[in-house]
């Protein structure tokens, strides 16, 4: 496939990402901050949240499922995911996260569970989509071409 | 590179670290970043070194390994906290799990530093009470996480209005400077004859 189709299959799937809410002006903030000193610093920051997410998504399933369920260790969890998908824009990830510590200060498990469900889904969702956009990007790079400047 | 360390040599500034921080530069503050987030220490180091010769970044995951860096350890009596690593500005994360920001901060400002040194804390909630208990404590300012380029573009300003080291008429001229975003290796070139 030649550059510029690719070039332009990662526009519109980036913007995509933008109009769907997957991704905020954040996350333009990384993509701003990415140059050829520091070519990979988009993808390398990602990665950390994808490793750091995964942790914590697990310590909430953990957290929740206890006999007694402590609703405060559940909360800075979530409190940490809510900080960490607002730093790369994870604009819907971020959004769950608002709800889910709503349902920690309650105490409501119910509301707990069908929120990590939700967060979870959309978690998933996202890291699928932002791992295409990346392997988009490897292939331009290969081909010889740049990424487009948002 | 060996030129300006030299010269920076010269006018008794410390320079020199085994960090990839491109050398201390220009201005070379030295800022201690502190966040239990792997994703935020990460982001704000980049902000900090995005424009080149500004700051020297130590970054720690921990208000217990920031006590160590600046020589506060358990233990040490006060009159012991001689900041040996010259740490020029502290930044902070309030919420950090067994130490916060503001446990941090007040253990800074209980200390008689040989120099003041100035402490911002971020944090992600925008909570008015948070907010002025650390102004009362001593914080310089508070900054609303996620961090922007135009955050780091305020610490600067204030680093470079207030920060006394010897080399005041090399920052004076970088106020001046337009903002460059162009990410180069190339150094800016300092005046000559410019000392303080």
């Amino acid at each position: 496939m030649a550059v510029f189709q690719l070039q332009q299959q990662w526009v519109d799937l980036i913007s995509a990402l933008f109009r769907e809410e997957f991704l905020d002006s954040q996350f333009t903030q990384l993509q701003q901050l990415q140059d050829e000193s520091n070519p990979d610093f988009v993808v390398e920051v990602v990665t950390l949240f994808f490793e750091d997410s995964e942790r914590l998504l697990n310590d909430l399933c953990s957290t929740l499922h206890q006999r007694v369920v402590d609703f405060k260790k559940a909360d800075a969890h979530v409190h940490q995911l809510k900080g960490s998908s607002a730093s790369i824009g994870a604009q819907r990830v971020k959004n769950v996260c608002v709800s889910f510590r709503n349902c920690c200060e309650e105490g409501n498990l119910e509301g707990c569970l069908a929120c990590l469900q939700q967060v979870k889904h959309e978690y998933t969702l996202l890291k699928s989509k932002l791992e295409a956009l990346f392997a988009l990007e490897q292939q331009i790079v290969a081909a010889g071409g740049s990424l487009p400047t948002m | 590179m060996k030129d300006v360390k030299a010269e920076a040599r010269d006018e008794g500034e410390e320079v020199g670290c085994d960090c990839d921080c491109g050398g201390g530069g220009d201005v070379g503050l030295r800022i201690l970043v502190v966040d239990d987030s792997p994703v935020d220490r990460k982001i704000v180091e980049r902000l900090l070194k995005k424009r080149e010769g500004d700051f020297e970044v130590i970054t720690v995951d921990s208000g217990k390994k920031a006590m160590d860096i600046l020589g506060l350890n358990e233990g040490e009596t006060t009159q012991n906290a001689t900041n040996d690593q010259k740490i020029d500005i502290i930044l902070t994360d309030y919420c950090m799990p067994e130490m916060t920001g503001y446990d941090l901060l007040k253990a800074v400002k209980e200390h008689n530093f040989p120099k003041n040194i100035p402490v911002f804390v971020m944090s992600s909630e925008n909570d008015p009470q948070r907010i002025s208990r650390c102004r009362a404590n001593g914080a310089e300012d508070f900054i609303l996480k996620p961090l922007r380029a135009n955050d780091i573009q305020r610490l600067r300003s204030y680093a470079i209005k207030t920060a006394s080291t010897p080399i005041a008429g090399s920052k004076r001229k970088l106020q001046l400077d337009p903002v460059t975003e162009n990410g180069s290796s190339e150094r800016r070139p300092r005046l000559a004859g410019v000392v303080a």
